[in-house]
Order: structure tokens, then C-alpha cells, then sequence
């Protein structure tokens, strides 16, 4: 155990917290188990729970489903792309859309609230969530949509949406009301800070800084040609305590000259614009790829001479000082620069611009796709909602063979 | 008579009580039915190599058995032995000098099985169902390859327990071919990679797959100086795609066809896509054949990129197929392949209850195959 200890220690940085905790021997046989990169049990756990959501469809199909998330969770503690969470998460989500009976589930809302965690944007997933009805009758809902809140520094709403779990008479009710109030404790602490602090810094110009403060916060300095140079609004403690040297006449108090209206709780003037509720045709988008640029406009783009040949002239790639040891055999691998010819698009044509794929269209398209069953072009003469309707695919193969042994199980247990 | 046990009465005899009485869907190309078939549908069939006098075919079924049969000169089929797994038998290959026959399963094993003596030994281990079984003639190693849907390739040398080496693939194993010095696997999520087997097995390169939809199948194929230039890859839904390792022009040179679809020039109708099972190449004149649910078989040309010749509709899918060694016999199992399968309450179900499964050989004419034979098993699944 003491071994244990010591790799929780070690890797505590990539640990993702979990609001229940983490199983301590879960989590210390993952951790053990990425460290001898061994992968055999794990792979071969998720194909069990993969076959069981394919086979298994007796009168709780979610609970295979919340198994396999709780699994999955414990599992890989990292939570990164290996563990396929958001995929996971996300068919979950799409699988039990339609069901109604499920949607005050509280396995199900706490899938919902693991995929919201996911999200760039949760607050957008609440209020799907809440157009649409799932969870508005459990405390669990509102807790987590009111703690959305505070992490933005909205107290107000914060608060809003304790009342509003009350109105909707969530249940259990002794826990809502035992979180309100520790929402309210915080809130008084935040008031009673921020006016001793406005307080205070009134009276910082006469004060004498005892230790002499590095300017953290320094001015950008440019780089090469460019001249350009962002307009800079420090705010915050260090720099109204005015390090030494830098003098500042007054005291920087709310941005002037923003575009942003910062909310001041204190003030309660105004308001943040919450988006009117629509209708919700579908989920908001997901999936925080990082890669992902929304397109805009292309700015001081060249696009390359053509020659007279109409060929695009591209610089070679400049050869290697040494001669690289190509070893002769009947597949010898390509290594000469790609010239793209403009003729053969193929890489090009193949991508649409602006066609992000959010969990929000993908969504749209599957109920699409439902409602045109009838009037498709092409059909699939096989069993495509059973090979795909787990997080990875199957083979008819895998989905025989998971017969198979169920059959056999069966057998085995008649026998004995 | 029957080697091959009596589980069911009309697996006994020739060509069973069916055969006059059959209606066209079951055997519509004439093709002679192989006696005592298997007892399940066939996953995989295999003729023996040049090495061997006459003609060997071993067939796996999901019944967890193997079979030999002897395809003699004048089309008569002889059942000649058969070993047993613990689970069904996905994959059969046969040694380079046709006396061991190499059989993968579902229980996770691979056996060796010596045809003379016939025993059959344990000769590979894996953490879940081998899915492809292929063996490797080098000139200085020789060994079985294997490919599991544990994610990983181990190549045996059949006379030690452990694997003389084992290769880590992103997915699991769909689908595989050998022809030194390539080898081809076509994982899941649409995954593929090239392996060269010269002095030691090593990954050669991933390619992005040419089709959109899951791998189903896949083969070799040669270039005019007989070297494994490029394959041909299947999918679930109707195509495969031809693609070329090294070609001089990429865009051209590779391509994909639709195969297996009904209803193809009627357009108002919706056209029905089927799965393609298996694909073999003719080791003569390099044209190939593919196999789908929809129950038919199809020849093409891929140099002329033409079809050559389809097959009437048989009443199940066909599941499995393979070229003897000179070309000049064709074999195909007729048998339910779960393709369509539907939930009723707690089990999988498939839809709808098949009545038999079959293996049949078959020659056409105008492709330069001769030989046609069939067999029919009852299935119960």
C-alpha cells in the first residue's frame, strides 16, 4: 500500500477531481497500470461492457450505460482522450434523448452534468436542459447550474436558481436548502471581502509598501517589425497598490472605457443579457477541440505567384547535409517532397469549410436521419444501430461471438 | 457416409434429400454441393497449396469445428477429418507444404493441426477471439502470423509458447492477408496498415482507408512479375476499394466500385446495400472475386475495371471464398452471416431463422474455373 501512495503522490497533477472522490484502489490500480503501459485487462473490460450494451437490453438499458461511464471514469484518471469519455458521454446523451422516462433519472442527469463539465459552455447545456425538462425535479440539477454560476462570479443568479429549484419543488429538498445556504455564507464572505478591500485601497496612497513589489504586470514589449501593441487595462490588487515606481494617480476602479459591462453585485445596476428561451432545436456544441478555428476572415493572405507554366512554384525542402541510408528491399518507402498538383484536389475537395461538427448538429442530423429513414436513397441491408450504438464499433463477428458466450454462460449455469 | 458424426441425418449420403426438391434460390448455379457441411454457418474456407497433390479444402464453421474434404477431379467431394475448437473457428490457413493446417478461434487459441497424424496441438495464446490466421514463408524465419481483437499481432513459432513477437495495433483486427514480403490488416475504426516481413516483421506504414465504412474484408493481390503490389479492401456497406502500395499516380491508379447492391439502375426505389464477406483473387489471371449478404458472388476485372460476371441470388448470404491453387476451382459457403440481426427482449436474435447453411464449389465458365459442387448442412443458431 505504501507503493500506492507514493504513485497517487507522484501523479496528483493529472488526476481530474471527482466530486464524489475516487475509489483509492481504483485509482491506485490505474495508476499502476499506465505505468507498466500494460493495457490488456483494460481493453479487454471495455469489450465486455461494449458486447453487454449490444446484448443486454432488459428493462434498464441505462444501467448498463452508467457502468460503463463510472468505469470508465475511475479508470482513466487523466479523463483524456484514451478513455473516450466525451465520446462515451455523448451517445448516452443521444441514446436516451427521446426518453421520457428517464429524464429525472438521477444516473441520467448526472451524465448529462459529466458531459456539461465537458462543455465550453455549460450554462448553454442547462438551459437545454431545463427547456427540455430533464432533471428540473432534482436538487442535483440546480446545485450544479448555481455552481456554474458562481464560478462566473454571478451571485445573483446564483441564487436565482436555488429559488427556482424550490419553486420547481426538487427534490431532496433538505439538500438544496443545505446548499443554498452554504451559497449564502459564501456570498456574505465575498460581499465583506470586497468592501474591506475597497476599503482599504483607499488608503493605499499614504501607505508605505514594506517589501518592494516586482511589476509582475509590466507593459508587453514588441517584437521585431511589428509595432503594434495591445492596449493594456490591468486591474486587480497588485497593480492598485501602486508598486514603487510606478505612479499612478488614481486608484483604477471599474474599466471606463470597455466595451464589456463588468456585473458589480455591489451596484446591482446591471444585468448581464441572459439569451431569451428559445426553443431548442438541438444540443450546444460540446466538444472543446483545440485545434478547431472558426473560420474567419483571411487577412493579409498572399496567395502564391503562378508561373508562366501555370504550375504553383513551391521551394523544394532542403536536402539533409548527410546521405540517408536507404535500405534496399521491394517496398522502399516514399520519401520525395509532395508537390501538390492543382489538377488532383483530392486533399482539398475533400474537406467542407465551415462544417463544425458539434455535438449540436450531429444531434440535429441523427433526428434528421430518423425522420428521412423512410426516404432514403441507400439502405443498409444490416444491423447498423447494433454494430454502432456503443462508444466503439463491432463486427458482426464480435456481436456472434458475444452471443456465443452468452449462450454458453447459460448453459453453464443450467449444468451446474 | 459421414466421418464427420451423425449430429444431423442429412448431412449423411451425397447430395441429400434436398436436392431434388430444392427450390432454385438454394443452389441457382448448379454448383455441386459439398457432403457433410457443418452444422453452423462457415466462417472461412481454404484450398490446399501447389505442394499437395489434388485438391484439400478446410472449411470453419461456427459450430467450433474444422473439416478436410477432398474435392476429387470429377466433382465428387470426400470428407476426410475434422478437429475440434472450444469456440467457434474464425480463420484457416494451410502450412506452405500442405501438411499442417492452422486453425484461430474465438476461445482465444490457435491450433496446429498435423493432417497425417491428425492431431491438432495448441500453438498460440492471445487475451481475446484471434480473428486472422496467416502463414509466414521466409527465406530465413518461417511462422504463424495471428491477429486478435485484443489489439495486437503475435507471429508464432509454432514449437514455442511464446510469441517470437507481438505488435501493438491502435485497433482491433478485422480482417487480414499474407503474400510475402507484405501483409495487410484493416483494423476497426477504419483502420490499416501494411506490414513488410522481410528479416523481421515490422509495421511499414498506416494508410488512411479509402472507404467511409467499416472494414470487412480484405486480399493481396500481384503485380505481372508475381511480387504483392497492392489489395483490395471491402466494407460493410457495399464497396471495396482497390489501392495500390507505390503507384506512379495515386489518384488515378486507385479506386473504389460499388458492389452488392440491389436495385442498381432503378431509381426510384431505394437501393439496398449488403455487406462484402470475402474477396479472393485468382492466382492465374489476377481477376477478383467478391462475396456478399446479399447472397450473390461477383468476378471482376480491376485492370479493365469491369464486372465480368454475376451469379444468380442464393437465398442466404455467402459468407466465405477462396481460389484453389491453379485457379480452376472456385469455392463459396452459403450460410447466415448475422448480418441482420434484431433485439427480441433480453437476447440477440437473428432475423429471420435460417434453414440451412451451405458450402458449395462452384466453376463458371468464361473465367477459367471448372468445378462446381455444394453442401448442405442443417443449422439450427
Amino acid at each position: 500500500m505504501a507503493e500506492g501512495d507514493v504513485e497517487w503522490e507522484l501523479s496528483k497533477e493529472n488526476i481530474q477531481p471527482l466530486r464524489r472522490g475516487r475509489d483509492i484502489s481504483a485509482l491506485h490500480q490505474a495508476l499502476s497500470l499506465q505505468q507498466e503501459a500494460s493495457n490488456s485487462t483494460v481493453c479487454q473490460h471495455r469489450q465486455a461492457f461494449e458486447a453487454e450494451l449490444r446484448v443486454n437490453d432488459g428493462e434498464d438499458p441505462l444501467d448498463v450505460w452508467d457502468r460503463y461511464i463510472k468505469w470508465t471514469v475511475q479508470t482513466f484518471p487523466q479523463g483524456g482522450k484514451e478513455s473516450n469519455i466525451s465520446v462515451l458521454l455523448e451517445r448516452a446523451i443521444t441514446r436516451f434523448a427521446e426518453e421520457k422516462k428517464y429524464y429525472n433519472d438521477s444516473r441520467y442527469l448526472d451524465i448529462w452534468l459529466k458531459f456539461a463539465e465537458h462543455c465550453p459552455d455549460p450554462l448553454d447545456i442547462f438551459r437545454y436542459m431545463q427547456s427540455k425538462g430533464i432533471g428540473v425535479l432534482l436538487s442535483a440539477f440546480y446545485i450544479a447550474w448555481s455552481e456554474e454560476y458562481e464560478r462566473m462570479g454571478n451571485y445573483k443568479k446564483a441564487d436565482c436558481m436555488y429559488q427556482e429549484g424550490f419553486k420547481c419543488g426538487a427534490e431532496p429538498r433538505e439538500k438544496l436548502m443545505q446548499f443554498h445556504r452554504s451559497l449564502q455564507a459564501r456570498v456574505s464572505r465575498h460581499v465583506m471581502s470586497a468592501i474591506a478591500d475597497q476599503d482599504s485601497s483607499e488608503e493605499d496612497d499614504a501607505m508605505e509598501i514594506e517589501e518592494p513589489q516586482r511589476i509582475t504586470l509590466g507593459e508587453l514589449k514588441t517584437r521585431g517589425k511589428k509595432k503594434a501593441v495591445a492596449p493594456i487595462n490591468r486591474t486587480g490588487n497588485r497593480v492598485i497598490k501602486n508598486p514603487r515606481g510606478l505612479q499612478m494617480n488614481a486608484p483604477l476602479g471599474p474599466v471606463q472605457n470597455s466595451c464589456l459591462m463588468v456585473f458589480d453585485e455591489n451596484k446591482a445596476s446591471f444585468v448581464p443579457q441572459e439569451p431569451k428561451p428559445e426553443s431548442w432545436m438541438a444540443l450546444p456544441s460540446s466538444r472543446a477541440k483545440e485545434n478547431e478555428q472558426r473560420p474567419d476572415k483571411w487577412t493579409n493572405i498572399k496567395m502564391p505567384q503562378k508561373s508562366r507554366f501555370g504550375q504553383v512554384i513551391r521551394a523544394p525542402p532542403s536536402r539533409p547535409n548527410f546521405q540517408p541510408f536507404v535500405e534496399e528491399c521491394d517496398l522502399p518507402p516514399t520519401m520525395t517532397p509532395c508537390k501538390i498538383n492543382p489538377s488532383v484536389n483530392l486533399v482539398l475537395s475533400a474537406r467542407k469549410l465551415c462544417r463544425e461538427e458539434t455535438p449540436l448538429k450531429r444531434l440535429q442530423s441523427h433526428q434528421q436521419q430518423q425522420r428521412d429513414e423512410g426516404r432514403a436513397p441507400e439502405q443498409s441491408m444490416y444491423c447498423k444501430e447494433l454494430l454502432f450504438s456503443g462508444a466503439t464499433e463491432f463486427c458482426f463477428e464480435e456481436l456472434r461471438a458475444e452471443r456465443f458466450r452468452q449462450k454458453y454462460r447459460n448453459r453453464e449455469g443450467s449444468d451446474s | 457416409m459421414s466421418l464427420f458424426g451423425t449430429s444431423s441425418s442429412f448431412g449423411t449420403g451425397g447430395t441429400g434429400v434436398f436436392g431434388s426438391t430444392t427450390t432454385d434460390s438454394h443452389n441457382p448455379m448448379k454448383d455441386v454441393e459439398v457432403t457433410s457441411p457443418p452444422d453452423d454457418s462457415i466462417s472461412c474456407l481454404a484450398f490446399s497449396p501447389p505442394s499437395l497433390p489434388g485438391n484439400f479444402l478446410i472449411g470453419g464453421s461456427w459450430a467450433n469445428d474444422v473439416r478436410c474434404w477432398e474435392v476429387q477431379d470429377n466433382g465428387q467431394t470426400v470428407p476426410k477429418a475434422q478437429q475440434m475448437h472450444t469456440g467457434p473457428v474464425l480463420d484457416v490457413c494451410w502450412s506452405d507444404d500442405g501438411s499442417k493446417v492452422f486453425t484461430a478461434s474465438c476461445d482465444k487459441t490457435a491450433k496446429m493441426w498435423d493432417l497425417n497424424s491428425n492431431q491438432a496441438m495448441q500453438i498460440a495464446q492471445h487475451d481475446g477471439p484471434i480473428r486472422t490466421i496467416h502463414w509466414i514463408k521466409a527465406p530465413n524465419y518461417s511462422c504463424v502470423m495471428t491477429g486478435s481483437w485484443d489489439k495486437t499481432l503475435k507471429f508464432w513459432d509454432t514449437r514455442s509458447p511464446n510469441p517470437m513477437m507481438s505488435l501493438q495495433m491502435p485497433e482491433r483486427c478485422y480482417c487480414a492477408d499474407v503474400v510475402y514480403p507484405m501483409a495487410v490488416v484493416a483494423t476497426a475504426e477504419r483502420g490499416l496498415i501494411v506490414y513488410q516481413l522481410e528479416n523481421q516483421p515490422s509495421e511499414f506504414r498506416r494508410i488512411d482507408s479509402p472507404l467511409k465504412h467499416q472494414h470487412r474484408c480484405v486480399a493481396i493481390f500481384k503485380d505481372k512479375q508475381n511480387k504483392p503490389t497492392g489489395f483490395a479492401l471491402g466494407s460493410i456497406e457495399g464497396r471495396v476499394a482497390i489501392h495500390y502500395i507505390n503507384p506512379p499516380n495515386p489518384a488515378k491508379d486507385n479506386f473504389t466500385f460499388k458492389c452488392h447492391r440491389s436495385n442498381g439502375t432503378n431509381t426510384t426505389t431505394p437501393q439496398d446495400i449488403y455487406a462484402v464477406n470475402a474477396i479472393a483473387f485468382h492466382p492465374v489471371h489476377g481477376t477478383l472475386a467478391t462475396v456478399g449478404s446479399d447472397g450473390r458472388f461477383s468476378f471482376w476485372d480491376k485492370d479493365a475495371r469491369t464486372k465480368l460476371k454475376t451469379s444468380e441470388q442464393l437465398d442466404q448470404p455467402i459468407t466465405a471464398c477462396c481460389f484453389n491453387h491453379n485457379g480452376n476451382i472456385f469455392a463459396y459457403s452459403s450460410s447466415y452471416d448475422w448480418s441482420k440481426v434484431e433485439r427480441k427482449g433480453p437476447a440477440l436474435e437473428p432475423r429471420p431463422p435460417p434453414q440451412a447453411s451451405h458450402g458449395a464449389v462452384h466453376a463458371g465458365a468464361g473465367t477459367g474455373c471448372r468445378f462446381q459442387a455444394w453442401s448442405r448442412p442443417i443449422c439450427v443458431i
